[in-house]
């Protein structure tokens, strides 16, 4: 425990709750599996979608294969919060001073934002073409940017222990 | 979409300028020091236990193993209870101040190896 952190990490590092997951043998480690299983199924998922973004998987409908794989990124997102959270409570007052870890939260804030750009900038132009369509030119840019952003997201994720 | 790229860009670099920080990773391998004394505190938690060392020149914390392999190795929380004699080689964190990772403790004429 650091007395560095804001009051609130050190409130959640002190809590029954996180004492808990750091005095059972085997939550610590579940949350820690958890997490990577959560990733396996969210990464594969943001790879269908970017891919479908930059032309790839063309022989399917874009705006349903999107659909479709945006559900299983979003079930697989939940999983790794509640994961990281537990992780995170664990060491919460060393681990929100952690640089990594404060990259990885903003960069996660960017990913949802990029989503959103999706969401009202760019589905509308992407739901409803055939397969073997041209991609919108912006629709492609929010894959460029999705994938670069997920994948320094996992990068960070592995870097919290050595920094 | 430029000014949405320009903002994520200068997110990553804000946060990249956040105050840095320790957490782990930071151990100075080239130095090994041996650390002797009776263990002041002990807590056999998760990610990894540590012990506090009363040793001749300072109290010293002591990151240990996860608790499953310490327990795998027969380094239970009794082998590291309070008041318990304990030798730790390891070696000195560079931000931490008076904390030491262990590579291996003994207890008791007992070693244990941490890694």
């Amino acid at each position: 425990m650091t007395d560095q952190a804001p009051a609130i990490f050190i409130a959640l590092e002190e809590s029954g709750f996180a004492a808990a997951i750091r005095q059972s043998l085997w939550l610590y480690p579940a949350a820690n599996v958890g997490h990577i299983v959560a990733l396996v199924f969210f990464a594969g998922a943001v790879a269908v979608i970017d891919v479908r973004l930059l032309g790839g998987l063309a022989a399917t409908a874009p705006g349903r294969l999107i659909a479709r794989a945006r559900w299983f990124a979003i079930v697989a997102l939940l999983g790794m919060a509640v994961t990281g959270f537990m992780l995170f409570s664990a060491e919460a007052s060393h681990v929100a001073l952690n640089p990594v870890f404060q990259l990885k939260v903003a960069l996660i804030g960017a990913g949802l934002i990029n989503v959103a750009l999706y969401e009202f900038g760019a589905k509308s132009a992407v739901a409803d073409l055939p397969p073997g369509a041209a991609i919108p030119a912006r629709a492609r840019m929010v894959g460029v940017v999705s994938l670069l952003i997920w994948v320094a997201v996992a990068a960070c994720g592995r870097s919290i222990a050595y920094f | 979409m430029i000014r949405a790229v320009l903002f994520l860009a200068s997110l990553v670099l804000l946060s990249g300028a956040a105050l840095a920080h320790h957490g782990w990773g930071s151990y100075d391998a080239v130095k090994p020091i041996t650390v002797v004394g009776p263990i002041v505190t002990s807590k056999f938690e998760n990610p990894h236990a540590t012990i506090t060392v009363r040793a001749t020149d300072k109290v010293w914390t002591v990151t240990l193993a996860p608790t499953s392999r310490m327990s795998s190795r027969g380094a239970t929380d009794k082998v590291i209870a309070v008041g318990n004699n304990v030798s730790a080689y390891g070696y000195p964190s560079t931000v931490e101040k008076d904390e030491l990772r262990a590579e291996r403790i003994t207890v008791d004429g007992k070693t244990y190896e941490m890694r």
